[in-house]
């Protein structure tokens, strides 16, 4: 088996607070978690000795709340909803203070994401578009910068590469982008790289064409320099090298499609989504990704398959040499296997990032109501 | 500009068909010599997924059948099928389905089952998901 070198985590708290949870963020010191209870609210709990609380629900969204984020150094919340508009939320002492942010949408917002410096945020949405939202002082007021006519399809996930100015997007129309933000007024030209900081507003940088399918959840590992997202076509897809010519490879695995990933290093990836256990994806020292194993101690992967990463040339070896039967109860989808998750996962959020950037703790919530933390046992085995 | 892409594009189609027919012969011979598992792989390598051409898709997709249909010992199948194969074969054995042939959806629903068991569900998501390179 592969375990061992990768002896890390089980679940260490999991909380069913719904029927169904479409999104969900934590507050900066991580003592209260946010989410969406599949309707038009925000619901906020304080985990007190030991028992979730129910502190604040925010009403202000007519309809599914899609997305959520909460600012680690601002505290402050934006939500997204397929009533096409957002919401910037402040605590004023005890109240949670909305303030509308106008995207000029004529379809759902998908999803929104912070950038790190907390002065922008980006939203995804059905209309085609992602809006990069900042705010103006001089008229307390949020305003919207929308990139237009460069998707062909709905934007279902948004990543904010470290430097603050390159945005990744996923669309149904599989395609992966990374697109500048830069605006003037906001960013000054020497916080970017030197690749960033020529580019103006809604520039393409560059366009992966590697999916034949809807593209979802994209993420920048901690550096920035690889960049990770998952098709409906049981794949996963890093790119290295972003910029004129990037190096692309793909891993394809044998179960249900991913939704979301998340880089806890810059060498190990968790992705999560139909299959309701959590996947680890590694790379080796030459930079080669491929499956490692469930999250998930009780489902196990079957030790005859270890798949490999294939380089973009199509019809490589696919699946490593492995020629051994497979047992059938990891292929029945009918049984959730005992894992933490009993249905498909859509969410996963870091939690408490370490001074390089690494992840140790992380949470995942789903369409089965739970939110679910993990954490990484041995700082060692990570750092490969 | 169109129009001499179209004929590259045409000039390709008969260089793939020509392919196809040479593929053809040398697996009506493995399959003399009852190398089935030869055959197929034979049959399914150099598929042309990439072309919209159908004359093309529908030439390979003759020789494919012709080899799925040879093949008797399922299990024995996957013993030497290397995985490297299971995708695109996925995607015949769907292309199988969709004729709506007796013999032939049984002789597919047999050899799914057992691929199904080996590559799992994300196999199948690979072939249904992926509209653009079909066979």
């Amino acid at each position: 088996m592969l375990v061992g070198r990768f002896q890390i985590m089980a679940s260490i708290a999991a909380h069913k607070f719904a029927q169904c949870i479409t999104c969900h963020a934590w507050s900066p010191d991580q003592t209260m978690v946010a989410f969406c209870p599949n309707n038009n609210e925000v619901h906020i709990y304080r985990l007190v000795e030991d028992k979730w609380e129910k502190v604040h629900v925010l009403q202000k969204h007519d309809q599914i709340i899609s997305g959520i984020d909460w600012s680690a150094r601002s505290n402050k919340i934006v939500t997204v909803s397929h009533d096409r508009n957002s919401y910037v939320w402040n605590q004023e002492e005890a109240e949670w203070v909305p303030t509308l942010v106008i995207l000029r949408l004529n379809r759902a917002a998908l999803c929104v994401q912070w950038s790190p410096k907390e002065n922008k945020f980006a939203v995804g949405s059905g209309a085609k578009t992602v809006c990069i939202c900042y705010y103006e002082q001089e008229n307390n007021w949020w305003v919207s910068k929308l990139i237009r006519k460069r998707h062909n399809s709905s934007v279902t996930s948004v990543a904010w590469h470290p430097n603050n100015i390159l945005l990744a997007t996923t669309s149904t129309d599989g395609k992966c982008r990374v697109f500048s933000t830069f605006i003037k007024g906001v960013d000054s030209r020497d916080s970017g790289t030197s690749l960033a900081s020529d580019m103006k507003f809604g520039e393409q940088i560059v366009q992966l064409d590697l999916c034949f399918s809807w593209a979802f959840g994209v993420k920048w590992s901690p550096s920035g320099n690889t960049l990770a997202y998952v098709g409906h076509n049981s794949m996963i897809y890093f790119v290295d090298d972003v910029g004129p010519s990037p190096s692309a490879q793909d891993v394809a695995f044998r179960d249900l499609p991913l939704r979301d990933v998340l880089f806890v290093s810059e060498r190990m990836v968790i992705g999560v989504g139909f299959d309701c256990h959590p996947m680890v994806f590694t790379a080796d020292e030459r930079g080669i990704w491929c499956f490692s194993r469930f999250l998930d101690e009780r489902k196990r992967a079957p030790s005859s398959s270890k798949y490999g990463s294939q380089f973009s040339e199509a019809f490589g070896k696919l699946y490593g040499q492995s020629k051994q039967g497979v047992r059938n109860d990891a292929i029945d989808p009918t049984k959730p296997g005992g894992g933490v998750h009993e249905n498909c996962i859509t969410c996963i959020v870091p939690l408490r990032k370490a001074g390089d950037g690494t992840v140790t703790r992380f949470s995942t919530s789903g369409l089965d109501g739970k939110v679910v933390i993990w954490d990484l046992e041995s700082r060692a085995d990570l750092s490969l | 500009m169109a129009g001499s892409e179209g004929f590259v594009e045409a000039d390709n189609t008969e260089a793939i068909i020509i392919r196809i027919e040479q593929k053809s012969r040398k697996i009506e011979s493995l399959l003399r010599q009852f190398k089935p598992v030869e055959a197929l792989k034979m049959a399914l390598e150099g598929s042309p997924p990439k072309t919209k051409d159908e004359r093309c898709k529908s030439a390979n997709w003759i020789v494919v059948h012709r080899a799925i249909m040879a093949i008797k010992d399922v299990d024995g199948l996957f013993v030497s099928l290397d995985p490297e194969y299971y995708d695109i074969l996925m995607k015949y054995l769907y292309r199988g389905l969709s004729t709506g042939d007796r013999p032939t959806c049984d002789q597919c629903l047999r050899i799914h089952e057992k691929l199904t068991e080996k590559a799992g569900l994300g196999c199948i998501l690979r072939s249904l998901a992926d509209t653009v390179n079909t066979v």
